[in-house]
């Protein structure tokens, strides 16, 4: 710019006018962008990770049994305490009760998603729609419903008697009905990431091994089951987790005689007040789980997806 | 065809359908049952209806619900779009740590959460009620909420804001006739989910609720404890339609929103089965 | 028949009341590269499927071998596909994809060893054993495709369109490789593709199909100067046609007068009588222009409308007064001709083949 009119207007002719600023227009500035995390970052950190330190901090704390007070004292003692007849068999109950339930889950939601998997789209999609509306009323009322189901002259009760089988059928408040529930409940969370991975099976893949050799029975062995590996990962992981730490389930079918990890350390927290032991017992849920995901990540590269 | 051609799976699958709607059916047919001790038919009536719905327990846990879930519903969504505008734009790194916290907020057993959350406010002072339970709902329930923009917001092809902005918008009109207008039925889906979550859930409300009034889970939890009533069976289902409907309007929202351009895809059924 | 690799007899097959393949007879020969040409839904992937067995014909017999195969499921036939898709396994890396079909049949595992390190040398992927497909460009996964069907020693090697999926540059490559590997390992390729251009560059023979219908079988000469219809003369390439009549049969030509030019000879098939109402084709690169019509036949005068530089070669579009539109191409280093001069039309009598005008596909 050389002040002179005409180069001036020369000037403004030809120039492209100031660059917007396009990464910046575009991209919030730094700040706003830590606005935009804060309100997640604010959930995540006081009301998740904080409380969780918390409690593993006093797993290793003790209880005064008189004025309920709690004092760290670095000691292993509530860990040890899982190893007391009281607890043990209830803990062993939740583990047998989680991983049979979650074999079974697995076995039939297999079944069933290879099953749907085979139809054709409309088929599909109505059988889809089969598993998931019962899976979306509400979690107490299905629960619930067993009760109903598996009472003393309820309807299984009576069906059982008609078959003239020896004695009756009284399995409501043990730890089979509890089995049941658990099954009933998690079964559609183990059939659809199933069901996804197998659906994600180009068709192509089976004229291919059925065109390298393979009878049907291997086309199955070696195509469809190793190709279902992630879905059946996922399904363990969303069945087995929650299975492990379940309090409802056990609340209504268990009738509060039979229970699970979950209602133990409710109970501590609740009604005990021994919160250090109940710490101990929520660290180990969750070690559990670490330990659990850790090893099925592990697992998965064997059958990665895609 | 394919029944005669898998006759096991075809078995199991008729069974598993038995299983998932047997008890279901159950529910329904003894809430119009006459007979009380629910053993028989014993003729048909309305009246277990009649009962619930004067029920005074039922009618504020009801009302507590309800207010529980909408505002966990709104707070969860305010949490989740804002965390899905703010990992558009993060780096991979940033991105790995916030999806593996989500992921760690949904998959850790409720049980485990809620009482770390209640022995958190135990610590702090907070008084219980239902401000705490909106709380603990919220921090479950944006999680899912997240995933759940996060999914459309990464089908989102930023040349269709480009084109906006080429085509003259402002940042702020923009955000709002692309973005966000992309984001809506995620959004809107996302919303009736974690209402749907908040309204059905048990754990963390008993956890959580203190002295406040009992939101309606947890009164009907109460009422199988005490006696198993018709009454129960009646309320039961009328939760259950309500679920079900927002539930499948979620679904149907979701499902039916257009594709988002060049990377996007069509949402689907299966993006949003539920996880507890 | 025995030395026939496949062999296919009066075979129909109906999708419902579509006829993908109607009265089909063809004979692919031991150790030849054969090629199935035609438009999408001719039925010549219909036609490859029944011979792999994943579809049965509704009528007729396939044999492979000599053996029939009726009946024979696809697992139980000495025959290999290479997919379009490529369909490779995506949950096993490239060693375990090739060694498929040998696990399938039991081979040894020392075999195996052997057979598939040499299968995967055969394709140049040698040191990408343990990578998984999706790891690999398209062209890596089309010979992974390539290695995983030839280790399994076929009869015969069915190829559907394996080379769809690649860019210009990498299928002319690929071209040259599949013909190369033909040779070396002599294994009978049934090769399916709508391009005609690759099926040329490869083949043997070539086979024609339209609507379900074997249109033509021959060498790609044949099939390119000898077309049997107006369908195939088309498909493999431009042809400009003429009207006309025979006039006479002379020992293997005829005589024929065309529309508006007059009384010439050319090629045709056997057996047309005088008076059949014909097309003469003449190719666009037999069609000599030669400068200006000064004077003489004012019938093979035409105007140059436009002219389009393709490198090698120019095509350049013609108006003829009697003639109609007309396509000629010349070599491309020479001085294009301008547009709206006027030029003069000439083709050897040797470079003319007739067709029947009547017939389905005229036109």
């Amino acid at each position: 710019m050389d002040g002179d009119q005409g180069g001036l207007t020369i000037e403004r002719v030809t120039a492209p006018p100031p660059a917007a600023p396009r990464g910046r227009r575009i991209d919030p500035s730094r700040y706003a962008r830590l606005a935009l995390l804060a309100p997640t970052l604010a959930i995540t950190l006081v009301c998740f990770v904080v409380p969780l330190a918390l409690i593993a901090l006093y797993s290793f704390g003790s209880v005064n049994q008189v004025d309920f007070n709690v004092f760290f004292g670095w000691t292993t003692g509530n860990y040890r305490a899982f190893t007391s007849s009281l607890y043990l068999h209830t803990l062993a109950r939740s583990v047998v009760l989680s991983v049979s339930t979650t074999l079974a889950c697995a076995v039939i939601g297999f079944t069933f998603a290879y099953f749907i998997s085979r139809q054709s789209p409309r088929a599909q999609r109505l059988l889809l729609v089969a598993v998931i509306v019962p899976f979306w009323t509400s979690f107490i009322v299905r629960t619930y419903s067993w009760v109903d189901l598996l009472q003393n002259l309820g309807p299984i009760d009576r069906f059982a008697r008609a078959l003239g089988l020896h004695g009756h059928i009284d399995i409501l408040y043990t730890q089979y009905s509890i089995g049941i529930g658990i099954l009933y409940s998690y079964l559609p969370l183990m059939i659809l990431p199933i069901y996804v991975s197998l659906e994600r099976i180009d068709p192509a893949l089976f004229d291919a091994a059925e065109d390298l050799g393979a009878t049907p029975w291997r086309q199955f062995r070696r195509v469809v089951l190793p190709m279902a590996v992630p879905g059946l990962i996922a399904g363990v992981i969303i069945v087995g987790v929650p299975a492990l730490g379940e309090y409802v389930i056990p609340e209504v079918l268990g009738g509060g005689k039979t229970l699970m990890a979950g209602n133990i350390l409710a109970d501590q927290f609740l009604q005990t007040g021994n919160y250090p032991f109940g710490s101990a017992l929520a660290v180990s849920i969750m070690v559990v789980l670490m330990v659990l995901l850790f090893l099925l990540r592990r697992a998965q590269p064997a059958a990665d997806p895609q | 065809m394919s029944v005669r051609r898998h006759p096991f799976a075809a078995g199991v699958s008729l069974l598993v359908l038995l299983f998932l709607w047997l008890p279901l059916i159950g529910v329904a047919v003894n809430s119009f049952n006459q007979q009380t001790i629910m053993a028989g038919w014993g003729g048909f009536t309305t009246h277990w209806y009649g009962l619930a719905l004067h029920d005074q327990n039922v009618r504020t846990g009801l009302e507590t619900t309800l207010y529980i879930a909408i505002a966990s519903a709104l707070l969860s969504l305010a949490i989740a779009v804002s965390g899905a505008l703010w990992w558009r734009r993060a780096s991979p790194k940033a991105r790995a740590v916030y999806d593996g916290l989500i992921y760690a907020r949904i998959i850790l057993p409720e049980v485990v959460s809620a009482t770390a959350l209640f022995f958190l406010f135990l610590k702090i002072h907070f008084t219980l009620g239902l401000t705490a339970i909106v709380i603990g709902h919220t921090v479950w329930n944006s999680a899912y909420a997240a995933i759940i923009v996060q999914a459309r917001m990464a089908g989102l092809d930023p040349a269709l804001e480009e084109a906006a902005a080429d085509l003259g918008a402002t940042p702020w009109r923009t955000f709002r006739r692309v973005t966000f207008a992309a984001l809506l039925p995620a959004i809107i889906a996302a919303g009736l989910l974690a209402f749907t979550f908040s309204f059905d859930d048990v754990v963390t409300s008993v956890f959580l609720q203190g002295a406040s009034n009992t939101p309606l889970p947890v009164v009907i939890l109460g009422m199988i404890r005490f006696r198993i009533t018709p009454e129960i069976n009646a309320i039961g289902l009328l939760v259950m339609l309500f679920t079900v409907t927002l539930m499948s309007v979620a679904v149907l929202i979701y499902a039916t929103a257009g594709s988002l351009g060049r990377s996007g895809r069509r949402g689907n059924m299966l993006d949003i089965y539920r996880g507890r | 028949m025995t030395d026939s690799a496949v062999d296919i007899n009066g075979v129909e097959k109906r999708f419902g009341d579509l006829v993908a393949v109607r009265n089909l007879d063809l004979r692919i020969e031991r150790g030849e590269f054969f090629s199935i040409i035609g438009p999408s839904g001719c039925g010549k992937t219909t036609t490859l499927r029944m011979i792999a067995g994943f579809e049965e014909p509704t009528a007729g017999r396939i044999s492979v071998g000599g053996r029939d195969m009726t009946g024979v499921r696809p697992y139980r036939r000495p025959v290999n596909t290479v997919f379009q898709s490529y369909a490779l396994f995506p949950h096993l890396d490239v060693f375990e994809n090739v060694a498929f079909g040998l696990r399938e049949a039991k081979v040894a595992k020392a075999e195996v060893r052997t057979r598939v390190d040499e299968a995967v040398a055969l394709v140049q992927l040698q040191g990408r054993e343990r990578a998984r497909p999706r790891q690999l460009s398209g062209g890596q996964q089309q010979r992974v495709a390539l290695a995983r069907a030839l280790v399994n020693r076929p009869e015969v090697l069915l190829l559907d369109e394996p080379l769809g999926a690649l860019d210009l540059k990498l299928r002319t490559d690929m071209q040259t490789q599949l013909k190369d590997l033909q040779r070396s390992v002599g294994v009978t390729f049934c090769y399916v593709t709508h391009d005609q251009g690759e099926a040329f560059s490869m083949s043997d023979r070539v086979a024609v199909m339209n609507h379900g219908l074997l249109e033509q079988v021959g060498t790609p000469e044949e099939i390119y100067h000898r077309p049997a219809s107006s369908f195939v003369a088309d498909f493999v390439g431009t042809a400009n046609r003429f009207a006309g009549r025979v006039e006479s049969v002379q020992a293997d030509r005829y005589s024929v007068a065309i529309d508006g030019v007059g009384l010439r000879t050319a090629g045709g098939p056997a057996g047309l009588t005088a008076g059949t109402p014909v097309l003469v084709l003449v190719r666009p690169e037999n069609l000599q222009l030669d400068g200006v019509s000064d004077e003489g036949r004012a019938d093979l005068d035409a105007r140059v409308v436009d002219t389009a530089f393709l490198g090698a070669e120019r095509t350049v579009r013609l108006q003829s007064p009697r003639l109609g539109e007309l396509t000629a191409t010349a070599r491309g280093s020479g001085r294009a001709p301008d547009p709206e001069s006027r030029v003069r039309l000439s083709w050897s009598d040797d470079d003319a083949w007739l067709i029947p005008a009547a017939g389905p596909d005229a036109g």
